[in-house]
């Protein structure tokens, strides 16, 4: 109920209020948030192909690792943005959206992953380039990265999708893009 | 027309509520994968991100994978297409965003290609490449998401 009435009050400022209402600022941010997953995204791809052996075997993981670093923070950044901007603009309407909550959770989890492999694989890309093969636990980085990304992306989508018990049959006017 | 509204493709579409969004979820998953690649090397054009690589080892490396994320955007798109010919047809976005993919596909294999493998393209022949596939594939996305508000 506390999470609800918060989702409320943030819909109800001036700004989310402005997005909600003016007919093209929402989709033009859906949109900036959709080309930033995709020109970001491809950042994750390479790093995690890279870690796996899949791609870039001639050039060291270091390379690869600290060339995209900061430009992945930043498409990072943006896409937080905008995603919130989305999200608080329709805010209650999000508290029972189940995918909501899952992208969240999967989110959650890419915190939790950057924890666990910062520290052994993402800043010490050297160490990896030293040994004579790819370290397991880069690989392992690499294939959580890809899979976890995936999720919030497809979780991401079925937002859309979901229609509140009292309005199904209802058309959902983003459902199919 | 009517012949194309009424396929089996459609049918199975239709038929499930999950069929649709999953098919999108592969097409969504596919376009950023590929697009984001594609990206890196335009990046790479404007003399930013793996630095410490050429253009052409990024193009490369790249290469590949650009096309099988390509091929399940090409399998795909078509799918969600048949679900529902008619309304895509008459859609201003979507005829957009073919014409932009269109063109954003041949650039890709022809213009881009060959810039990013040369070693001896100049700066500004470089930039230019970089900056017109870049506005060629956000307009693919755009084009895409306003399908659903035009």
């Amino acid at each position: 109920m506390f999470i609800l009435s918060l989702f409320q009050w943030l819909q109800s400022t001036d700004i989310m209020t402005f997005i909600r209402e003016s007919g093209l600022t929402y989709p033009t941010i859906m949109s900036t948030h959709l080309a930033c997953i995709a020109v970001f995204g491809g950042m994750i791809v390479i790093t995690d192909l890279r870690l796996l052996g899949w791609a870039f075997q001639n050039r060291p993981i270091a390379d690869i690792v600290n060339g995209l670093r900061w430009w992945k923070r930043l498409g990072f950044v943006i896409m937080v943005t905008m995603g919130f901007l989305l999200f608080g603009s329709k805010a209650a309407e999000y508290d029972p959206n189940p995918y909501f909550w899952t992208k969240m959770t999967f989110l959650a989890l890419v915190g939790v992953h950057a924890l666990i492999f910062r520290p052994s694989v993402y800043n010490h890309p050297e160490a990896l380039d030293a040994s004579p093969l790819i370290p397991t636990r880069a690989k392992v980085a690499g294939a959580l990265s890809l899979i976890l990304w995936t999720g919030v992306l497809c979780n991401g989508r079925l937002i859309g999708y979901y229609e509140p018990p009292s309005q199904k049959g209802r058309v959902v006017s983003t459902a199919r893009n | 027309m009517l012949l194309i509204q009424t396929n089996a493709i459609a049918d199975a579409l239709n038929s499930s509520e999950w069929v649709f969004p999953i098919t999108e979820c592969f097409h969504i998953a596919a376009f950023a994968w590929s697009i984001g690649l594609i990206a890196l090397v335009d990046f790479r054009l404007l003399g930013l991100g793996l630095k410490r690589e050429t253009v052409s080892q990024v193009a490369k490396a790249t290469a590949p994978w650009t096309l099988l994320g390509l091929a399940v955007v090409l399998l795909s798109g078509p799918v969600l297409f048949l679900s529902d010919p008619r309304m895509y047809l008459y859609n201003p976005s979507f005829r957009f965003k073919i014409g932009a993919l269109a063109i954003a596909i041949i650039f890709n294999y022809t213009i881009h290609r060959k810039v990013a493998l040369s070693e001896s393209s100049s700066t500004a022949v470089r930039v230019l490449t970089g900056v017109v596939s870049l506005a060629l594939w956000v307009s693919v996305v755009f084009g895409g998401l306003f399908i659903a508000f035009a």
